[in-house]
């Protein structure tokens, strides 16, 4: 009786922080949300009513859609760059044994405990001397640089999950019967690896898209989506802003719904 | 699944795969953190650097008190953001290994969405909800309360607020982990020796998810201490950070020697800070043992 009693409560509480925490961390998305929706110049409540106003304001203001278009093209660069070593770095890692191997981890993860913002600073001072030198300044490349280095250790980790349950066996019964050590990838490792590569590529996508703190260092003079709403936080925002945020929102949850599904399967 | 036979670098497998890393690592984290030290010995003159080689910049650094108040209030920060995210992610953590089963999917995507959307984008909402004006006070004032009640926007809570928000799901996943690895059978076992749930609880399930809490606390910790966004936009600026001074030396003193010294006091005070922890968790551990 009372360790049913007991399990009650346990199972009261648990939902209870569940709730409580899933509130917690859906207050600014839906706040965000909610003011896009804003008639009026201002964002404070009441609300003067709602109209789709700054959605159509979004599609015709250039700097915005530049924006749009810069996130989107560092990010999809990124992604392949990022996924393809952070997946060969992860089969390294995991699969094989070899003198350094834990150094070799430990360089390849270490970026995912440094702080985005130093590691922005500190690229960014190792860009301006070597651009001093070999006459470069900081834009979009600079920019992909950085959130390579960023990223890549995400896309790596995602894989190794999925190649530390990987059976080996399943090569060499490829190789056994005659293919090629090209074919035992292209037919058998690749495939097997698809589901954890395909969500790490989706991690690296959403990771770059909305990356603020290494875009504001090393992007120089491009704006992206991140940057452009930072700038305009601090000249007193209109509903634009949230209005971005919104269709920020929509591909994400998306891509992380997929990235789920692939998971489980 | 480890390889049975170690490779050599000369193996063209494996150079293949851990090559690109290495290089990528090295020349653009690696090399950037080494010249970063390197212009610590350099001279910022008339906005422009200098290549001095002397201890100038350091000797600004141990001789302003300035600095180190603003490091030990960051560290305060990190640490409290710290201890509130274990405690937060908890519950979230061990439901999501026992109980949740029939909602885990969805409740991991609602986190990772919430966790990986734009981190500008969620301050500026908790600006927008915190605000005077904001969501947060309209609510409670149409429900009758008095008005302006939610009035910690540009305090060191709100900061507070931002990071826990920002950083509290690597806390859920990292502990999450560890709970799901704890075998059952130690649990039930501890239920046959007599044990009511609160103590099994306290005696089994907690000390065997410790990798996961230090996992958790060390991450958390690491990147809470370079937090810029939180106390720019939520504090207001009014009671800065590390990473804002950082920011600051480099955006607007221009001085890029005493920046890259503040950067690597902040990084090597916060190794420091993980490594005498571990240290001592460490002794405690053997010290039971014994």
């Amino acid at each position: 009786m009372i360790a049913r009693l007991e399990g009650r409560l346990i199972d009261i509480v648990l939902w209870g922080s569940l709730a409580a925490i899933l509130i917690f961390f859906y207050i600014p998305i839906f706040t965000l949300i909610a003011f896009s929706f804003q008639e009026g110049r201002f964002l404070t409540l009441p609300f003067e009513g709602i109209s789709l106003r700054w959605y159509g304001e979004l599609f015709r203001n250039a700097n915005a859609l530049n924006a749009l278009w810069n996130s989107t093209l560092i990010a999809v660069i990124t992604t392949v760059i990022a996924t393809a070593i952070g997946t060969m770095a992860a089969i390294a890692a995991v699969r094989y044994r070899f003198r350094g191997s834990d150094a070799f981890r430990l360089l390849a993860g270490v970026p995912l405990a440094f702080p985005q913002l130093l590691l922005g600073i500190v690229l960014l001072l190792w860009f301006s001397v070597l651009g001093r030198m070999l006459d470069f300044s900081t834009g979009i490349t600079t920019a992909i640089i950085g959130h390579i280095v960023y990223i890549t250790p995400f896309a790596m980790v995602i894989v190794a999950v999925q190649v530390y349950n990987f059976d080996a066996t399943v090569e060499d019964a490829a190789r056994d019967c005659g293919a090629s050590s090209f074919e035992v990838y292209r037919y058998v490792t690749i495939p097997l690896l698809w589901p954890g590569i395909f969500s790490a590529a989706i991690f690296a996508f959403l990771l770059s898209w909305g990356n603020f703190y290494l875009t504001y260092s090393l992007a120089g003079s491009t704006r992206t989506l991140p940057t452009f709403i930072f700038s305009g936080i601090a000249i007193g925002s209109s509903p634009l802003y949230p209005a971005i945020a919104t269709v920020i929102f929509i591909p994400g949850i998306l891509l992380v719904i997929l990235a789920n599904r692939l998971r489980r399967t | 699944m480890a390889d049975e036979v170690p490779r050599s670098w000369r193996d063209p497998d494996l150079l293949i795969k851990a090559l690109p890393t290495v290089l990528l690592q090295t020349t653009c984290f690696l090399a950037p953190l080494v010249m970063t030290f390197l212009l610590t010995f350099q001279r910022s003159r008339n906005f422009q650097l200098q290549w001095s080689w002397d201890l100038w910049t350091w000797t600004d650094v141990f001789s302003k008190p300035h600095y180190w108040t603003i490091l030990g209030h960051t560290i305060f920060m990190a640490a409290a953001c710290v201890a509130i995210c274990l405690i937060i992610a908890f519950p979230i953590a061990y439901g999501l290994a026992t109980r949740f089963k029939a909602w885990e999917n969805e409740i991991k995507v609602l986190i990772t969405f919430a966790f990986i959307t734009d981190a500008t984008l969620k301050i500026y909402g908790w600006a927008l909800f915190l605000d005077k004006n904001g969501m947060a006070n309209y609510t409670l004032s149409s429900i009758g309360l008095p008005p302006e009640m939610v009035a910690f926007l540009y305090t060191d809570w709100a900061t507070l607020l931002g990071m826990v928000y920002s950083l509290s799901a690597f806390a859920i996943f990292t502990l999450y982990l560890s709970i799901s690895n704890i075998d059952r059978s130690l649990i039930l076992a501890a239920y046959d020796a007599g044990a009511g749930k609160f103590r099994a609880h306290w005696e089994v399930t907690l000390p065997l998810c410790k990798p996961g809490i230090w996992a958790g606390s060390v991450l958390i910790f690491l990147l809470s201490v370079g937090a810029f966004l939180e106390p720019k936009v939520l504090g207001g600026g009014k009671s800065p950070m590390s990473a804002e001074l950082i920011r600051q030396t480099f955006e607007t003193r221009v001085n890029w020697p005493l920046g890259a010294a503040l950067t690597l006091v902040l990084m090597v005070v916060s190794v420091f800070i993980v490594l005498l922890f571990s240290r001592l968790i460490g002794l405690k551990r053997a010290g039971l043992a014994a």
